[in-house]
Protein backbone atom coordinates (compact mmCIF):
# COMPACT_ATOMS: atom_id res chain seq x y z
CA UNK A 1 0.00 0.00 0.00
CA UNK A 2 1.67 3.01 -1.45
CA UNK A 3 -1.26 5.26 -0.40
CA UNK A 4 -3.36 5.29 2.84
CA UNK A 5 -6.69 4.35 3.39
CA UNK A 6 -8.27 7.25 2.59
CA UNK A 7 -6.64 8.34 -0.60
CA UNK A 8 -9.72 6.96 -2.28
CA UNK A 9 -12.04 9.49 -0.86
CA UNK A 10 -10.51 13.21 -2.07
CA UNK A 11 -11.87 14.79 -4.42
CA UNK A 12 -10.05 14.06 -7.87
CA UNK A 13 -8.24 16.78 -9.69
CA UNK A 14 -6.75 16.93 -12.98
CA UNK A 15 -3.91 19.07 -13.64
CA UNK A 16 -5.18 21.68 -11.05
CA UNK A 17 -8.80 21.10 -12.32
CA UNK A 18 -11.78 19.91 -10.37
CA UNK A 19 -12.26 16.47 -12.11
CA UNK A 20 -15.08 15.52 -9.54
CA UNK A 21 -17.90 18.03 -11.73
CA UNK A 22 -17.70 15.42 -14.33
CA UNK A 23 -17.60 12.20 -11.89
CA UNK A 24 -21.23 13.98 -10.52
CA UNK A 25 -22.26 14.54 -14.12
CA UNK A 26 -21.35 11.52 -15.45
CA UNK A 27 -25.03 9.23 -14.25
CA UNK A 28 -26.70 11.36 -16.08
CA UNK A 29 -25.06 9.96 -19.13
CA UNK A 30 -26.55 6.60 -18.15
CA UNK A 31 -30.52 7.54 -18.22
CA UNK A 32 -30.97 8.31 -21.64
CA UNK A 33 -34.20 10.14 -22.74
CA UNK A 34 -36.03 8.56 -25.69
CA UNK A 35 -39.58 9.77 -27.07
CA UNK A 36 -39.81 6.33 -28.96
CA UNK A 37 -43.23 4.42 -27.81
CA UNK A 38 -41.43 1.06 -28.55
CA UNK A 39 -37.67 1.48 -27.24
CA UNK A 40 -34.36 -0.91 -26.99
CA UNK A 41 -33.84 -3.08 -23.91
CA UNK A 42 -32.03 -0.45 -21.98
CA UNK A 43 -34.44 2.37 -21.69
CA UNK A 44 -37.38 0.78 -21.23
CA UNK A 45 -36.08 -1.33 -18.69
CA UNK A 46 -35.32 1.81 -16.74
CA UNK A 47 -38.34 3.19 -17.53
CA UNK A 48 -40.30 0.35 -16.17
CA UNK A 49 -38.28 0.69 -13.00
CA UNK A 50 -38.56 4.75 -12.96
CA UNK A 51 -42.73 3.75 -12.91
CA UNK A 52 -42.62 1.44 -10.22
CA UNK A 53 -40.41 3.00 -7.78
CA UNK A 54 -42.43 6.10 -8.59
CA UNK A 55 -46.26 4.39 -8.17
CA UNK A 56 -44.34 2.93 -5.09
CA UNK A 57 -42.84 5.67 -3.51
CA UNK A 58 -45.47 8.83 -4.45
CA UNK A 59 -49.07 6.53 -3.71
CA UNK A 60 -48.70 7.62 -0.43
CA UNK A 61 -49.22 11.19 -0.62
CA UNK A 62 -51.73 13.85 -1.75
CA UNK A 63 -51.61 15.76 -5.27
CA UNK A 64 -49.98 18.94 -3.31
CA UNK A 65 -47.36 16.17 -2.10
CA UNK A 66 -46.89 14.36 -5.39
CA UNK A 67 -45.99 17.77 -7.07
CA UNK A 68 -42.34 16.92 -5.43
CA UNK A 69 -42.12 13.30 -7.54
CA UNK A 70 -40.20 14.63 -10.11
CA UNK A 71 -37.92 16.45 -7.27
CA UNK A 72 -37.55 12.63 -5.43
CA UNK A 73 -37.20 10.37 -8.19
CA UNK A 74 -34.07 12.51 -9.55
CA UNK A 75 -32.72 11.52 -6.28
CA UNK A 76 -33.39 8.37 -5.46
CA UNK A 77 -31.84 7.84 -9.17
CA UNK A 78 -28.75 10.07 -8.66
CA UNK A 79 -27.62 8.25 -4.87
CA UNK A 80 -28.66 4.88 -6.33
CA UNK A 81 -25.94 5.42 -9.79
CA UNK A 82 -23.37 7.14 -7.90
CA UNK A 83 -23.32 4.49 -4.92
CA UNK A 84 -23.04 1.97 -7.47
CA UNK A 85 -20.72 3.08 -10.16
CA UNK A 86 -18.55 3.74 -6.64
CA UNK A 87 -18.17 0.40 -6.32
CA UNK A 88 -15.89 -0.24 -9.33
CA UNK A 89 -12.31 0.00 -9.56
CA UNK A 90 -10.74 2.83 -8.78
CA UNK A 91 -13.96 4.92 -8.94
CA UNK A 92 -14.95 7.66 -6.83
CA UNK A 93 -18.11 8.08 -5.21
CA UNK A 94 -19.40 11.75 -4.34
CA UNK A 95 -21.84 10.52 -1.88
CA UNK A 96 -18.85 10.00 0.11
CA UNK A 97 -18.48 13.67 0.92
CA UNK A 98 -20.35 15.02 3.50
CA UNK A 99 -20.79 18.33 1.91
CA UNK A 100 -22.41 16.87 -0.48
CA UNK A 101 -24.83 14.93 1.52
CA UNK A 102 -24.94 17.92 3.64
CA UNK A 103 -26.18 19.86 0.32
CA UNK A 104 -29.07 17.24 -0.84
CA UNK A 105 -30.37 16.41 2.81
CA UNK A 106 -30.75 19.94 4.15
CA UNK A 107 -32.51 21.91 1.18
CA UNK A 108 -34.58 19.02 0.72
CA UNK A 109 -35.42 18.70 4.57
CA UNK A 110 -35.95 22.54 4.80
CA UNK A 111 -38.59 22.81 2.17
CA UNK A 112 -40.83 20.21 3.47
CA UNK A 113 -40.70 21.85 6.95
CA UNK A 114 -40.83 25.13 5.63
CA UNK A 115 -44.00 24.29 3.40
CA UNK A 116 -45.60 22.72 6.20
CA UNK A 117 -45.34 25.47 8.58
CA UNK A 118 -46.80 27.91 5.64
CA UNK A 119 -49.70 25.78 4.88
CA UNK A 120 -50.48 24.11 7.58
CA UNK A 121 -49.15 25.83 10.61
CA UNK A 122 -51.16 24.37 13.73
CA UNK A 123 -50.50 20.32 12.14
CA UNK A 124 -46.90 21.37 11.79
CA UNK A 125 -46.84 22.86 15.22
CA UNK A 126 -48.79 19.91 16.50
CA UNK A 127 -46.04 17.72 15.50
CA UNK A 128 -43.75 18.97 18.28
CA UNK A 129 -46.08 17.14 20.42
CA UNK A 130 -47.03 13.66 20.50
CA UNK A 131 -50.48 12.47 21.51
CA UNK A 132 -51.39 11.40 25.02
CA UNK A 133 -48.82 12.73 26.68
CA UNK A 134 -48.79 13.61 30.82
CA UNK A 135 -49.06 17.06 31.43
CA UNK A 136 -45.97 17.68 33.35
CA UNK A 137 -44.07 16.23 30.65
CA UNK A 138 -44.55 18.47 27.99
CA UNK A 139 -41.91 21.20 28.26
CA UNK A 140 -39.70 18.19 28.06
CA UNK A 141 -40.92 17.11 25.30
CA UNK A 142 -41.18 19.70 22.94
CA UNK A 143 -37.65 20.60 23.48
CA UNK A 144 -36.93 16.98 22.73
CA UNK A 145 -38.87 17.15 19.77
CA UNK A 146 -37.58 20.45 18.49
CA UNK A 147 -34.25 18.87 18.74
CA UNK A 148 -35.42 15.66 17.06
CA UNK A 149 -36.28 17.54 14.06
CA UNK A 150 -33.65 20.13 13.93
CA UNK A 151 -31.06 16.67 13.97
CA UNK A 152 -33.10 15.01 10.69
CA UNK A 153 -31.23 16.90 8.34
CA UNK A 154 -27.64 15.88 9.82
CA UNK A 155 -29.15 12.59 10.41
CA UNK A 156 -29.76 12.22 6.81
CA UNK A 157 -26.65 13.39 5.42
CA UNK A 158 -24.07 11.31 8.03
CA UNK A 159 -26.48 8.29 7.35
CA UNK A 160 -25.34 8.70 3.92
CA UNK A 161 -21.70 9.60 4.04
CA UNK A 162 -21.20 6.56 6.91
CA UNK A 163 -22.41 3.91 5.22
CA UNK A 164 -21.11 4.39 2.46
CA UNK A 165 -18.01 5.36 3.22
CA UNK A 166 -17.76 2.49 5.65
CA UNK A 167 -18.65 0.19 3.00
CA UNK A 168 -15.51 1.18 0.89
CA UNK A 169 -13.20 1.48 3.77
CA UNK A 170 -14.30 -2.28 4.80
CA UNK A 171 -13.51 -3.54 1.05
CA UNK A 172 -10.45 -1.43 0.78
CA UNK A 173 -9.11 -2.85 4.30
CA UNK A 174 -10.09 -6.43 3.67
CA UNK A 175 -8.53 -6.35 0.39
CA UNK A 176 -5.70 -5.86 2.15
CA UNK A 177 -5.88 -8.17 4.61
CA UNK A 178 -5.96 -10.51 1.32
CA UNK A 179 -2.77 -8.92 0.02
CA UNK A 180 -1.19 -9.32 3.01
CA UNK A 181 -2.16 -13.00 4.08
CA UNK A 182 -1.03 -14.11 0.39
CA UNK A 183 2.44 -14.40 0.99
CA UNK A 184 1.80 -16.47 4.67
CA UNK A 185 -0.97 -18.71 3.94
CA UNK A 186 -3.09 -18.93 1.06
CA UNK A 187 -5.73 -20.81 2.46
CA UNK A 188 -6.63 -17.93 4.84
CA UNK A 189 -6.30 -15.10 2.16
CA UNK A 190 -8.94 -17.41 0.30
CA UNK A 191 -11.03 -17.33 3.19
CA UNK A 192 -10.71 -13.52 3.59
CA UNK A 193 -11.44 -13.35 -0.15
CA UNK A 194 -14.51 -14.90 0.12
CA UNK A 195 -15.15 -12.71 2.89
CA UNK A 196 -14.23 -9.53 0.39
CA UNK A 197 -16.92 -11.63 -2.08
CA UNK A 198 -19.92 -11.39 0.26
CA UNK A 199 -18.96 -7.56 1.87
CA UNK A 200 -19.39 -6.95 -2.31
CA UNK A 201 -22.70 -8.30 -2.42
CA UNK A 202 -23.47 -6.41 0.82
CA UNK A 203 -22.16 -3.33 -0.48
CA UNK A 204 -24.11 -3.50 -4.08
CA UNK A 205 -27.30 -3.90 -1.72
CA UNK A 206 -26.70 -0.99 0.91
CA UNK A 207 -26.14 1.30 -2.27
CA UNK A 208 -29.60 0.84 -3.08
CA UNK A 209 -30.55 0.77 -0.07
CA UNK A 210 -29.20 4.01 1.07
CA UNK A 211 -30.86 5.59 -2.12
CA UNK A 212 -34.01 3.87 -1.08
CA UNK A 213 -34.01 4.98 2.32
CA UNK A 214 -32.73 8.85 2.07
CA UNK A 215 -35.90 9.36 -0.73
CA UNK A 216 -38.10 7.58 1.67
CA UNK A 217 -37.42 9.69 4.63
CA UNK A 218 -37.59 12.91 2.39
CA UNK A 219 -40.79 11.45 1.44
CA UNK A 220 -42.22 10.93 4.89
CA UNK A 221 -41.30 14.43 6.07
CA UNK A 222 -43.27 15.42 2.90
CA UNK A 223 -46.07 13.77 3.59
CA UNK A 224 -46.15 14.80 7.59
CA UNK A 225 -45.76 18.66 6.09
CA UNK A 226 -48.53 18.45 3.04
CA UNK B 1 -74.74 4.67 -47.64
CA UNK B 2 -72.34 5.80 -45.25
CA UNK B 3 -69.68 5.46 -48.01
CA UNK B 4 -71.83 8.37 -50.33
CA UNK B 5 -71.71 10.43 -47.69
CA UNK B 6 -67.90 10.25 -47.03
CA UNK B 7 -67.40 10.31 -50.73
CA UNK B 8 -69.35 13.21 -51.10
CA UNK B 9 -67.63 14.88 -47.88
CA UNK B 10 -64.04 14.23 -49.48
CA UNK B 11 -65.15 15.91 -53.24
CA UNK B 12 -66.27 18.94 -51.43
CA UNK B 13 -62.91 19.26 -49.41
CA UNK B 14 -60.71 18.62 -52.16
CA UNK B 15 -61.89 19.15 -55.40
CA UNK B 16 -58.92 17.08 -57.11
CA UNK B 17 -59.65 14.54 -55.19
CA UNK B 18 -63.38 14.13 -57.40
CA UNK B 19 -61.45 11.56 -60.07
CA UNK B 20 -60.76 9.57 -57.27
CA UNK B 21 -63.53 9.46 -55.36
CA UNK B 22 -64.50 6.04 -57.05
CA UNK B 23 -62.00 4.34 -55.09
CA UNK B 24 -63.42 4.92 -51.62
CA UNK B 25 -62.32 6.91 -48.47
CA UNK B 26 -59.14 4.32 -47.97
CA UNK B 27 -57.51 6.02 -51.29
CA UNK B 28 -57.67 9.24 -48.95
CA UNK B 29 -56.03 8.87 -46.39
CA UNK B 30 -53.20 6.55 -47.92
CA UNK B 31 -52.41 9.86 -50.02
CA UNK B 32 -51.84 11.69 -46.99
CA UNK B 33 -48.35 13.25 -46.88
CA UNK B 34 -46.22 13.21 -43.56
CA UNK B 35 -42.89 14.96 -42.92
CA UNK B 36 -43.76 17.81 -45.01
CA UNK B 37 -40.80 19.59 -42.83
CA UNK B 38 -37.17 19.20 -43.63
CA UNK B 39 -36.90 15.35 -43.03
CA UNK B 40 -33.98 15.60 -40.90
CA UNK B 41 -34.65 12.07 -39.23
CA UNK B 42 -36.52 10.38 -40.93
CA UNK B 43 -36.41 8.35 -43.08
CA UNK B 44 -34.47 6.12 -40.85
CA UNK B 45 -31.53 3.74 -42.32
CA UNK B 46 -31.82 0.07 -40.71
CA UNK B 47 -30.11 -0.60 -37.82
CA UNK B 48 -28.26 -3.59 -37.68
CA UNK B 49 -30.30 -6.22 -35.34
CA UNK B 50 -27.14 -7.11 -33.19
CA UNK B 51 -23.76 -5.98 -32.39
CA UNK B 52 -20.32 -6.64 -33.22
CA UNK B 53 -18.77 -9.71 -32.14
CA UNK B 54 -16.34 -9.34 -28.97
CA UNK B 55 -13.82 -11.49 -27.42
CA UNK B 56 -14.51 -11.34 -23.18
CA UNK B 57 -16.68 -8.29 -23.29
CA UNK B 58 -14.21 -6.15 -24.21
CA UNK B 59 -12.20 -7.26 -27.62
CA UNK B 60 -13.71 -6.40 -30.95
CA UNK B 61 -13.15 -9.46 -33.35
CA UNK B 62 -12.15 -7.20 -35.87
CA UNK B 63 -8.93 -6.68 -34.04
CA UNK B 64 -8.31 -10.31 -34.25
CA UNK B 65 -8.55 -10.05 -37.49
CA UNK B 66 -6.38 -7.19 -37.81
CA UNK B 67 -3.37 -8.65 -36.23
CA UNK B 68 -3.90 -11.60 -38.73
CA UNK B 69 -1.61 -10.76 -40.89
CA UNK B 70 1.41 -9.82 -38.77
CA UNK B 71 0.93 -13.09 -36.66
CA UNK B 72 -0.19 -15.53 -38.64
CA UNK B 73 -1.99 -18.74 -37.33
CA UNK B 74 -0.65 -21.81 -35.78
CA UNK B 75 -2.18 -25.16 -36.24
CA UNK B 76 -3.57 -27.42 -33.18
CA UNK B 77 -2.40 -30.74 -34.29
CA UNK B 78 -5.15 -32.45 -32.49
CA UNK B 79 -8.11 -30.68 -33.87
CA UNK B 80 -6.51 -30.24 -37.26
CA UNK B 81 -7.40 -26.41 -37.17
CA UNK B 82 -5.92 -22.87 -37.04
CA UNK B 83 -6.55 -20.82 -34.46
CA UNK B 84 -5.48 -17.17 -34.32
CA UNK B 85 -3.70 -16.56 -31.32
CA UNK B 86 -1.61 -13.80 -31.93
CA UNK B 87 -3.94 -11.27 -29.95
CA UNK B 88 -3.79 -13.62 -27.35
CA UNK B 89 0.09 -14.29 -27.02
CA UNK B 90 0.15 -10.19 -27.09
CA UNK B 91 -2.21 -9.79 -24.64
CA UNK B 92 0.22 -11.96 -21.94
CA UNK B 93 2.73 -10.29 -23.00
CA UNK B 94 1.67 -6.96 -21.88
CA UNK B 95 -0.14 -7.74 -19.12
CA UNK B 96 3.01 -9.89 -17.52
CA UNK B 97 5.41 -6.50 -18.70
CA UNK B 98 2.66 -4.28 -16.43
CA UNK B 99 3.01 -6.39 -13.73
CA UNK B 100 6.66 -7.07 -13.57
CA UNK B 101 7.41 -3.58 -13.84
CA UNK B 102 4.86 -2.36 -11.18
CA UNK B 103 3.16 -0.59 -13.89
CA UNK B 104 0.06 -1.76 -12.46
CA UNK B 105 0.46 -2.25 -8.62
CA UNK B 106 -0.79 -4.84 -6.59
CA UNK B 107 -3.06 -2.67 -3.89
CA UNK B 108 -5.94 -3.89 -1.88
CA UNK B 109 -8.26 -2.57 -4.54
CA UNK B 110 -6.93 -5.23 -7.13
CA UNK B 111 -8.80 -7.68 -4.73
CA UNK B 112 -12.16 -5.83 -4.64
CA UNK B 113 -11.83 -5.23 -8.26
CA UNK B 114 -11.49 -9.09 -8.63
CA UNK B 115 -14.53 -9.24 -6.43
CA UNK B 116 -16.63 -6.97 -7.75
CA UNK B 117 -16.11 -7.34 -11.31
CA UNK B 118 -16.53 -11.45 -10.63
CA UNK B 119 -19.84 -10.50 -8.92
CA UNK B 120 -20.96 -8.21 -12.02
CA UNK B 121 -20.03 -11.02 -14.31
CA UNK B 122 -21.50 -13.83 -12.57
CA UNK B 123 -25.03 -11.72 -12.37
CA UNK B 124 -24.55 -10.62 -16.13
CA UNK B 125 -24.19 -14.29 -17.84
CA UNK B 126 -27.00 -16.01 -15.09
CA UNK B 127 -29.54 -13.55 -15.03
CA UNK B 128 -28.96 -11.61 -18.55
CA UNK B 129 -31.14 -13.49 -20.99
CA UNK B 130 -34.04 -13.29 -18.59
CA UNK B 131 -33.50 -9.78 -18.20
CA UNK B 132 -33.57 -9.18 -21.98
CA UNK B 133 -36.52 -11.22 -22.65
CA UNK B 134 -38.75 -9.34 -19.81
CA UNK B 135 -37.47 -5.93 -21.03
CA UNK B 136 -38.79 -7.26 -24.82
CA UNK B 137 -41.89 -8.51 -23.54
CA UNK B 138 -42.34 -5.09 -21.58
CA UNK B 139 -42.29 -3.47 -25.55
CA UNK B 140 -44.28 -6.43 -26.46
CA UNK B 141 -47.16 -5.56 -24.42
CA UNK B 142 -47.18 -1.97 -24.78
CA UNK B 143 -47.75 -3.17 -28.95
CA UNK B 144 -50.08 -5.37 -27.95
CA UNK B 145 -52.37 -3.54 -26.35
CA UNK B 146 -52.22 -0.93 -29.37
CA UNK B 147 -52.58 -3.34 -31.67
CA UNK B 148 -55.62 -4.77 -29.82
CA UNK B 149 -57.59 -1.25 -30.06
CA UNK B 150 -56.54 -0.80 -33.42
CA UNK B 151 -57.94 -4.12 -33.88
CA UNK B 152 -61.34 -3.47 -32.43
CA UNK B 153 -61.50 -0.29 -34.02
CA UNK B 154 -61.28 -2.25 -37.35
CA UNK B 155 -63.68 -4.86 -36.28
CA UNK B 156 -65.76 -2.28 -35.26
CA UNK B 157 -65.70 -0.29 -38.88
CA UNK B 158 -65.99 -3.69 -40.24
CA UNK B 159 -68.89 -4.80 -38.42
CA UNK B 160 -70.62 -1.56 -39.52
CA UNK B 161 -69.81 -2.47 -43.39
CA UNK B 162 -71.28 -5.41 -43.01
CA UNK B 163 -74.78 -3.88 -41.41
CA UNK B 164 -74.42 -1.36 -43.70
CA UNK B 165 -74.28 -4.07 -46.65
CA UNK B 166 -77.24 -6.35 -45.05
CA UNK B 167 -79.42 -2.72 -45.12
CA UNK B 168 -78.65 -2.85 -48.39
CA UNK B 169 -79.62 -6.04 -49.42
CA UNK B 170 -82.74 -5.81 -47.07
CA UNK B 171 -84.02 -2.54 -49.08
CA UNK B 172 -83.79 -4.80 -52.51
CA UNK B 173 -85.94 -7.04 -50.89
CA UNK B 174 -88.65 -4.38 -49.91
CA UNK B 175 -90.57 -5.35 -53.53
CA UNK B 176 -91.77 -8.26 -51.43
CA UNK B 177 -93.21 -6.69 -48.40
CA UNK B 178 -95.18 -3.96 -51.29
CA UNK B 179 -96.50 -6.99 -53.05
CA UNK B 180 -98.30 -8.38 -50.30
CA UNK B 181 -99.62 -5.41 -48.91
CA UNK B 182 -100.91 -4.69 -52.90
CA UNK B 183 -102.32 -7.88 -52.23
CA UNK B 184 -104.38 -7.72 -48.93
CA UNK B 185 -105.70 -4.24 -50.45
CA UNK B 186 -106.76 -6.06 -53.86
CA UNK B 187 -108.70 -8.48 -51.18
CA UNK B 188 -109.73 -6.35 -49.04
CA UNK B 189 -111.37 -4.14 -51.72
CA UNK B 190 -112.36 -7.22 -53.51
CA UNK B 191 -114.66 -8.47 -50.37
CA UNK B 192 -115.82 -4.97 -49.77
CA UNK B 193 -117.23 -5.07 -52.96
CA UNK B 194 -118.98 -8.40 -53.17
CA UNK B 195 -120.23 -7.22 -49.11
CA UNK B 196 -121.97 -4.53 -51.29
CA UNK B 197 -123.31 -6.53 -54.34
CA UNK B 198 -124.94 -9.01 -51.89
CA UNK B 199 -126.15 -5.64 -50.02
CA UNK B 200 -127.97 -4.50 -52.95
CA UNK B 201 -129.11 -8.10 -53.66
CA UNK B 202 -130.75 -8.20 -50.56
CA UNK B 203 -132.43 -4.59 -50.52
CA UNK B 204 -133.83 -5.22 -54.12
CA UNK B 205 -135.26 -8.63 -52.93
CA UNK B 206 -137.03 -7.14 -49.89
CA UNK B 207 -138.40 -4.44 -52.07
CA UNK B 208 -140.19 -6.75 -54.25
CA UNK B 209 -140.76 -9.05 -51.50
CA UNK B 210 -142.51 -6.35 -50.24
CA UNK B 211 -144.49 -5.72 -53.15
CA UNK B 212 -145.45 -9.45 -53.85
CA UNK B 213 -146.89 -9.94 -50.40
CA UNK B 214 -148.90 -6.69 -51.27
CA UNK B 215 -150.09 -7.91 -53.96
CA UNK B 216 -150.96 -11.73 -52.32
CA UNK B 217 -152.53 -9.61 -49.37
CA UNK B 218 -154.27 -8.02 -52.23
CA UNK B 219 -156.27 -11.25 -53.51
CA UNK B 220 -156.46 -12.93 -50.14
CA UNK B 221 -158.32 -9.59 -49.00
CA UNK B 222 -160.31 -9.67 -52.45
CA UNK B 223 -161.17 -13.42 -52.21
CA UNK B 224 -162.38 -13.11 -48.52
CA UNK B 225 -164.63 -9.89 -49.53
CA UNK B 226 -165.83 -11.72 -52.51
CA UNK B 227 -166.69 -14.69 -50.52
CA UNK B 228 -168.12 -12.73 -47.29
CA UNK B 229 -170.24 -10.94 -50.11
CA UNK B 230 -171.17 -14.23 -51.76
CA UNK B 231 -172.44 -15.76 -48.64
CA UNK B 232 -174.14 -12.22 -48.02
CA UNK B 233 -176.07 -12.42 -50.74
CA UNK B 234 -176.76 -15.85 -49.96
CA UNK B 235 -178.15 -15.99 -47.00
CA UNK B 236 -180.26 -12.96 -48.20
CA UNK B 237 -181.46 -14.91 -50.91
CA UNK B 238 -182.72 -17.62 -48.98
CA UNK B 239 -185.92 -16.47 -48.11
CA UNK B 240 -187.27 -17.26 -44.44
CA UNK B 241 -190.48 -19.77 -45.89
CA UNK B 242 -187.36 -21.48 -48.04
CA UNK B 243 -185.02 -21.88 -45.25
CA UNK B 244 -188.37 -23.71 -43.15
CA UNK B 245 -189.26 -26.00 -46.63
CA UNK B 246 -185.18 -26.84 -46.76
CA UNK B 247 -185.15 -27.93 -43.22
CA UNK B 248 -188.32 -30.17 -43.21
CA UNK B 249 -186.80 -31.64 -46.40
CA UNK B 250 -183.43 -32.01 -44.33
CA UNK B 251 -185.43 -33.62 -41.35
CA UNK B 252 -187.20 -36.48 -43.78
CA UNK B 253 -184.34 -37.14 -45.71
CA UNK B 254 -182.65 -38.05 -42.48
CA UNK B 255 -185.62 -39.90 -40.91
CA UNK B 256 -185.56 -41.75 -44.18
CA UNK B 257 -181.45 -41.98 -44.08
CA UNK B 258 -181.91 -43.52 -40.60
CA UNK B 259 -184.21 -45.95 -41.11
CA UNK B 260 -182.28 -47.12 -44.06
CA UNK B 261 -179.58 -47.21 -41.35
CA UNK B 262 -181.21 -49.17 -38.78
CA UNK B 263 -182.61 -51.66 -41.58
CA UNK B 264 -178.61 -52.18 -42.81
CA UNK B 265 -177.09 -53.35 -39.83
CA UNK B 266 -179.97 -55.93 -39.02
CA UNK B 267 -179.18 -57.24 -42.68
CA UNK B 268 -175.52 -57.02 -41.48
CA UNK B 269 -176.11 -59.01 -37.73
CA UNK B 270 -178.31 -61.87 -39.74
Amino acid sequence: MNENLFASFITPMILGLPLVTLIVLFPSLLFPTSNRLVNNRFVSLQQWMLQLVSKQMMSIHNPKGQTWTLMLMSLILFIGSTNLLGLLPHSFTPTTQLSMNLGMAIPLWAGAVITGFRNKTKTSLAHFLPQGTPTPLIPMLVIIETISLFIQPMALAVRLTANITAGHLLIHLIGGATLALMSISATTALITFIILILLTILEFAVAMIQAYVFTLLVSLYLHDNT
Amino acid sequence: MLSRVVLSAAAAAAPSLKNAALLGPGVLQATRIFHTGQPSLAPVPPLPEHGGKVRFGLIPEEFFQFLYPKTGVTASCELQRKILKGPYVLGTGLILYLLSKEIYVITPETFSAISTIGFLVYIVKKYGASVGEFADKLNEQKIAQLEEVKQASIKQIQDAIDMEKSQQALVQKRHYLFDVQRNNIAMALEVTYRERLHRVYREVKNRLDYHISVQNMMRQKEQEHMINWVEKRVVQSISAQQEKETIAKCIADLKLLAKKAQAQPELGRQ
